[in-house]
């Protein structure tokens, strides 16, 4: 016992910067390979708030273009808008449906902390569980896909951006109807690859590349990209496709979270069937 | 003020510092820089192995509190600390430092501050893209950012010690 003992007290720095480098490294590699760990996030009280005072000073500096995106998402919100039409039949100017059922809220909130440089990134947003978001919700801009929640605290939220190397929406092209996954190669932040698709289906430069809708994350058809490229991949029968998104991911700001009314019901009949997770 | 009240401010300065400004910097082409491993050198040539690295890990925990890497830069902060009594022993003048006199470059020295906060740097970024990157095919990128880093971070380091630390004037 005394030889252990003094066999710590000769290594103890050592062993401390075991303990320590254990602590970090533990927490940094179990958050990579998802269960989450509460502690160390900016869905923390403390950094939010500072990081709401730094926005509170630096949104007005991209006042201007944030209003220029806003009010094209306002024209063409009013072209959906019953009222801007004027009805040729009259029994179609109904407009109290039971047909269909609004399935998509959308949550407003502003981006307050974001990185885009690095191999995974994150973003944080000022709405958190008392605006009723909850995690695996999707989140859009006003141009398109940007991320799903990750972690959410009462106030704050983090979101993984899709700008992360295992982010995995599941997305189609315009037209064609053909499906893949969306990744991210790590190289620019204004791009990212759409992979599992058949090289013997002919895609077009500047086709839309829109959201699937698995998972129920998103609407189905909410743009994502276009496409820019298609290479094929060596020894293998599928594309490579490079999708320009449409978000600028350095300039983020206004933001929603999208909850998905029938997300339950989703899950709970997609549960069954082990192949379609 | 004392010793310790200077530094437990130096450290939130710092922390705040990495998170609200120099951490915001998105450069592209991999580059980082990432200031508060200065505290550490900064840190009174008489502390202590065990204390250095536990306030290296406050620090890097700080920083991953804003930029969210879960643990990332503590751990790295933890490697700097633990090889900082070994590298400043092996650049130690011939008697030994003064515990007076503090690790910056007003008081000991450009060539000797440059020196040792080089190798720190570049264990210290190394370190972290290694663990960031995380595979073997990636060795070019972390090679990349580590030395573009490395440069941007030491010319912070400079200015920020030619800006903040000036020798206080003696009666």
């Amino acid at each position: 016992m005394r030889k252990l003992i003094a066999f710590f007290r000769r290594f103890r720095v050592f062993v401390v910067f075991i303990v320590l480098q254990l602590i970090a490294l533990g927490s940094y590699f179990s958050v990579l390979s998802y269960p989450r760990s509460r502690f160390f996030n900016t869905s923390s009280a403390i950094t939010g708030t500072f990081f709401t005072w730094e926005n509170d000073i630096l949104k007005y500096i991209s006042l201007d273009e944030q209003n220029k995106s806003l009010q094209k998402e306002n024209v063409a919100l009013s072209k959906k808008n019953p009222a801007y039409f004027i009805s040729v039949d009259p029994k179609t100017a109904i407009i109290e449906d039971t047909i269909k059922k609004l399935a998509f809220e959308r949550i407003p909130a502003q981006v307050i902390n974001s990185s885009y440089s690095y191999k995974n990134n994150y973003f944080t947003i000022d709405a958190g569980s008392e605006k009723g978001i909850k995690r695996k919700m999707g989140v859009v801009s006003p141009s398109g896909v940007i991320g799903i929640v990750y972690d959410i605290s009462k106030h704050y939220s983090v979101v993984k951006s899709i700008l992360t190397s295992s982010i995995n929406i599941s997305a189609y092209i315009g037209k064609s109807n053909a499906h893949g996954l969306i990744k991210y190669q790590e190289i620019d932040p204004r791009r990212v690859s759409l992979t599992g698709i058949s090289n013997d289906i002919r895609i077009k430069r500047g086709a839309q590349v829109l959201a699937r809708g698995s998972g129920g994350y998103f609407p189905k058809g909410t743009l994502i990209g276009k496409v820019e490229k298609t290479e094929e991949i060596e020894g293998k029968p599928l594309w490579n496709i490079t999708v320009r998104l449409d978000q600028d991911m350095r300039k983020l700001s206004a933001v929603y979270v999208i909850k998905n009314i029938f997300h339950q019901e989703l899950n709970d009949i997609e549960k069954e069937y082990e192949q379609l997770k | 003020m004392n010793t310790i009240t200077k530094n437990i401010i130096r450290l939130i300065i710092f922390v705040l510092a990495q998170g609200l400004i120099f951490g915001q910097m998105e450069l592209g082409n991999g580059i980082h820089p990432m200031i508060y491993p200065l505290f550490i050198i900064m840190l009174p040539f008489d502390t202590r192995p065990i204390m250095l690295m536990f306030l290296a890990f406050l620090a890097g925990l700080g920083v991953d509190f804003f930029m969210n890497t879960f643990g990332l830069h503590a751990s790295a902060a933890v490697l700097t600390a633990y090889i900082r009594p070994e590298l400043y022993r092996l650049f130690s003048p011939r008697d030994g430092y003064d515990t007076f006199m503090q690790p910056t470059i007003n008081e000991i020295g450009f060539k000797w501050f440059i020196q040792v906060s080089t190798i720190m740097v570049l264990f210290h970024h190394l370190w972290f893209f290694i663990l960031e990157y995380f595979k073997w095919s990636a060795w070019d990128e972390i090679l990349k950012n580590t030395v573009f880093s490395a440069i941007l971070t030491l010319i912070i380091f400079i200015v920020l010690q030619i800006l903040f630390f000036k020798k206080p004037k003696t009666v």
